[in-house]
């Protein structure tokens, strides 16, 4: 059952919970003594000076224009019930003069507020008092969660993943992912001719343990080929586990009970494969909250390596040989996913790649840390019934930007920023854009036959096979 | 009327200055002890020291950051290098301070302690303006914000009238009293409000990144205490 009380669904039972405001409260003097927020949240509330910088830096203020999207504003009303509930001078003024009291409006409009901002913390880098909104965003859905406002798309994915009969928040059954697993690696046999790509599943002792975002395995076959042909040209030892081959934690989104609960089941099917560190796939939530597993796990924590970084690491050995013929020759451009750019944790390996196979690669302006979001981060590109929102409002600046570069190819490695920013294409004008993963690119211009990989001999009955196009 | 001056210019600037002092020290080993505290019960102990320090420079010297609001950004920073320098190295507070503590240092030439000074009262002026008139800042804005920058110009326009007779129309000992009391009350409010920044400016950006830094189990404590540890999802 869902209700559509916001502008996103929610389940009926966010409607049936009682005494909201003591809840809230309840949950929100437990995070803070449980948690890390209370020092970001005394200084932010003493220093917080209005000054208005965020909005100039806000994708969706630039566009919509309103004041309910100035990023400080909505962090104020986080402010507004620290403030009167947890300092001490906020507490002696209630007492002499009354004034704000939270109620069950008032948790309705930060359930509309709060995922109206992607998290995507681009205006952090020009607050002086270096308020970090995407903190506040996160803190408080996660507060708003522990009285059930959460968006319904979020929640039973979630739900699925860990409470479900399949452990994976698209429901891919294992029969399913083994089937697709073969289904691909005889696509390398038919479409490139060539043999022995492996999907390893549950091969113990690994170097690797695979975590793609799962919906990779329905959406993005070409990213997961291109995944599975630089970890055999570059002999990587890798799996990918039964009981968890999921990296998508929608925790980081709306609940850090969730994110712990996500972090830890995946180090959990590591040490059952006794593999040594966890790979992620092209996607930027899934690699920013595997990042925190040295949180969650503290010194017992696997190293987590993004396959970009692995990719580039290998290529920059040599041990990735480019086909310097098929380099591809449209126009490309590069989106930095917030998650893993923002704070420059991965923006070099990409261009680094995306040089050496693309013969026209131009920059999108800003880039890098300065990135704008695609307009579905924050797990909003799941809520599928505020797409008009998502496309039109939080995306037109990113539209626009790709409009400016006249790339045919938008690169970007994230299997979130690449749904968003397909609707975003479509929704505005720019149907001939493609969006692809940096793999997809990778695997068009490996040259196997360098790479040693065995070719494909066809039994015979395949005579209608035909060598992969060139580009 | 001089001894009410005499009164501003001890005890009542004594206390002043000390409660600003004492106030801001007090908010500093606070927030240092609560982020030392933070830290200690991460899970992640590492930070980038290197990035947080560089960040924290450029936003102490922010000539890189004028780019988006390029009016209002050069306004605050005209702003503040005027309230900072004036204060300190105007000749006649440091007498004042010689006098005292015996405590001296270079002072800066009268010329431009006059220059400065007409800079921060007009900059102050024009920060309130720019506020007022730009959509975003005047929605945002609450009554402190107008109020402060104006309440910052008082000492400095005063001080100026006090030193230069020939343009001053009032009684000299009254624009004394009013300069002397204006920034007595400023010192007050500035560890009670934004003004803390002061202090608090060169690790706010520690501050946002330890604040990313959690207890390893902080999700399921908190599941305990509010009884939700076997609640289905």
């Amino acid at each position: 059952m869902s209700t559509s009380k916001y502008s996103y669904y929610v389940e009926e039972k966010a409607l049936e919970v009682e005494d909201r405001p003591r809840k809230f409260l309840e949950a929100f003097a437990t995070v803070l003594e449980h948690g890390s927020y209370g020092l970001a949240m005394d200084v932010y509330t003493r220093l917080s000076t209005k000054c208005s910088r965020c909005a100039a830096a806000c994708q969706l203020y630039q566009t919509t224009q309103e004041d309910r999207d100035i990023p400080c504003r909505r962090s104020e009303l986080l402010f507004t019930v620290y403030r009167r509930y947890f300092t001490r001078a906020g507490i002696a003024r209630a007492r002499i003069f009354g004034g704000f009291t939270l109620t069950d409006e008032y948790i309705d409009e930060m359930a509309e507020e709060f995922y109206r901002c992607t998290a995507c913390r681009r205006c952090k880098l020009t607050c002086p008092m270096g308020v970090d909104h995407g903190l506040v965003t996160h803190l408080a859905r996660w507060l708003l969660a522990e009285v059930e406002a959460i968006p319904k798309a979020l929640l039973v994915s979630v739900r699925e993943q860990l409470e479900g009969e399949s452990g994976n928040t698209s429901a891919i059954p294992v029969v399913a992912l083994r089937d697709t697993c073969e289904f691909l690696e005889e696509e390398f046999e038919e479409e490139y001719g060539v043999t022995g790509i492996k999907f390893p599943i549950d091969v113990e002792d690994s170097e690797f343990v695979f975590f793609p975002a799962v919906s990779d395995y329905l959406l993005e076959p070409d990213t997961l080929m291109g995944n599975a042909a630089v970890m055999h040209v570059t002999g990587g030892s890798w799996t990918i586990g039964t009981n968890n081959f999921d990296g998508i934690n929608y925790g980081l989104f709306y609940s850090d009970r969730m994110m712990e609960r996500i972090v830890k089941n995946e180090v959990e099917e590591l040490r059952r494969l006794k593999g040594k560190k966890i790979l992620v796939g092209e996607c930027g939530h899934a690699t920013r909250s595997a990042w925190f597993v040295d949180t969650f796990c503290g010194e017992e924590a696997p190293e987590v390596v993004n396959c970009l970084q692995y990719a580039h690491q290998q290529w920059k050995a040599g041990k990735i040989p480019i086909d310097e013929s098929k380099k591809i020759k449209e126009k490309v451009t590069y989106h930095d996913p917030c998650n893993i750019a923002r704070a420059g944790k991965i923006t070099e390996e990409p261009r680094e790649l995306l040089k050496a196979i693309c013969e026209d690669f131009v920059e999108m302006t800003p880039n890098r840390t300065e990135n704008y979001c695609c307009g579905g981060g924050g797990g909003t590109v799941s809520i599928d019934e505020i797409r008009d929102f998502r496309t039109k409002k939080m995306g037109k600046r990113k539209a626009d930007q790709i409009r400016a570069t006249g790339a045919e190819l938008v690169v970007s490695p994230c299997a979130n920023c690449k749904k968003q920013l397909k609707e975003v294409c479509e929704d505005n004008g720019l149907e001939s854009v493609q969006v692809v993963g940096l793999h997809d690119l990778l695997l068009k211009v490996i040259d196997f036959e360098a790479a040693g990989v065995e070719k494909f001999e066809s039994s015979g009955d395949d005579d209608d096979w035909q060598p992969p196009a060139e580009n | 009327m001089e001894s009410w001056l005499e009164w501003a210019r001890g005890p009542a600037f004594i206390f002043a200055f000390s409660f600003m002092v004492i106030g801001l020290v007090r908010h500093v080993l606070l927030t240092v002890s609560q982020m030392v505290r933070t830290m200690r019960r991460a899970g992640d102990k590492n930070l980038n020291y290197g990035s947080l320090i560089v960040s924290t420079l450029k936003w102490l010297f922010p000539v890189t950051k004028m780019k988006d609001q390029l009016l209002f950004s050069l306004t605050s920073l005209v702003f503040h290098v005027a309230v900072i320098l004036v204060p300190v190295f105007l000749a006649g507070h440091i007498a004042l301070w010689e006098r005292s503590l015996g405590l001296s240092w270079p002072a800066l030439p009268n010329a431009t302690a006059d220059l400065l000074t007409i800079i921060a009262v007009i900059s102050a002026v024009a920060l309130v303006v720019e506020r007022a008139f730009a959509r975003a800042s005047r929605s945002l804005s609450r009554f402190q914000d107008y109020a402060l920058p104006l309440l910052v110009a008082l000492p400095f326009a005063s001080g100026f009238l006090a030193m230069h007779p020939a343009m001053n129309p009032f009684p000299y000992e009254a624009t004394m009293l009013f300069h002397v009391m204006s920034a007595n009350i400023l010192f007050i409010l500035v560890p009670l409000t934004k003004l803390s920044h002061m202090a608090m400016i060169p690790g706010v950006q520690f501050v946002s990144e330890v604040a990313w830094h959690w207890p390893p189990d902080a999700g399921s404590r908190l599941a305990v205490t509010l009884g939700k540890e076997n609640e289905k999802i």
